[in-house]
């Protein structure tokens, strides 16, 4: 297998697991890997603009989300930032806002899915 | 352990660590039944799934989740903890090591390796 989708559906902060995803999705584009990253339900919170976690002492999860350009892509499930009223000017400008129809595809492209 | 060339290969990805949930019991049962279809299994520990293979747990309320790990260790699956999160949960490479026989401490850059030779992969947690 040399295609993977990582998923990240907590939020980043109140868990690790998004941080600790945007490490798992480093690796294999570092192993040259097709590797990809979808952010669904809370987990659109780490493709927020202008994070600032320097008051709560952990790494921020915004600055890793630049790390993975330009090999791999940062999709947005559309129907997790609408439920959250978050608009797209409100997020970076590096991902990418995908619809079901979308996600359905991208999901099937993908020899393994990984949620972390 | 080596794998073997010629079997399929079997990766899951456990992030949950015991008792709390049933993703240990679960990535056990799919490990037997991937181990008597004759297949390689890999199982790598991440996050708080690294607190599964520590030594001395005497749960009394649950069966302890290390007899099963013990056994997938035995039949041959090779399992390994990442050391990000080991260390910070105070299980350390040094001369007490932290985890029972069988168990490495090892990279996230695993993922991506066993990925790459793995028929199926799994994510648990």
């Amino acid at each position: 297998m040399n295609s993977v989708l990582v998923i990240i559906d907590k939020a980043p902060y109140g868990w690790e697991d998004a941080f600790s995803g945007f490490f798992v999705e480093i690796a294999c584009l570092n192993r040259q890997m097709d590797a990809d990253i979808l952010l669904i339900e809370d987990g659109v919170y780490a493709a927020v603009d202008g994070q600032d976690s320097d008051n709560i002492k952990f790494p921020g999860v915004g600055e890793l989300t630049y790390l993975i350009f330009p090999e791999g892509n940062l999709y947005v499930y559309e129907d997790s930032i609408k439920k959250r009223g978050i608009n797209k000017e409100d997020l970076m400008e590096t991902i990418e806002i995908v619809n079901s129809k979308e996600l359905y595809e991208i999901t099937r492209a993908k020899e393994a899915v990984i949620k972390i | 352990m080596e794998s073997s060339p010629q079997k399929k290969t079997l990766t899951i990805i456990l992030t949950e660590g015991p008792y709390r949930s049933q993703y240990a019991d679960m990535a056990y049962e799919i490990a037997k039944s991937a181990l008597n279809n004759e297949y390689n299994v890999n199982i790598f520990l991440y996050m708080d799934a690294t607190h599964i293979p520590r030594k001395g747990q005497n749960p009394h309320s649950f069966p302890n989740v290390l007899e099963k790990i013990k056994k997938m260790v035995n039949r041959g699956a090779d399992i390994r903890a990442c050391v990000r999160c080991a260390t910070a949960r105070g299980y350390a490479c040094d001369e007490k090591f932290p985890y029972i026989k069988g168990i490495t401490i090892t990279s996230v850059y695993d993922i991506p390796d066993w990925i790459k030779e793995s028929d199926k992969v799994l994510s648990l947690g």
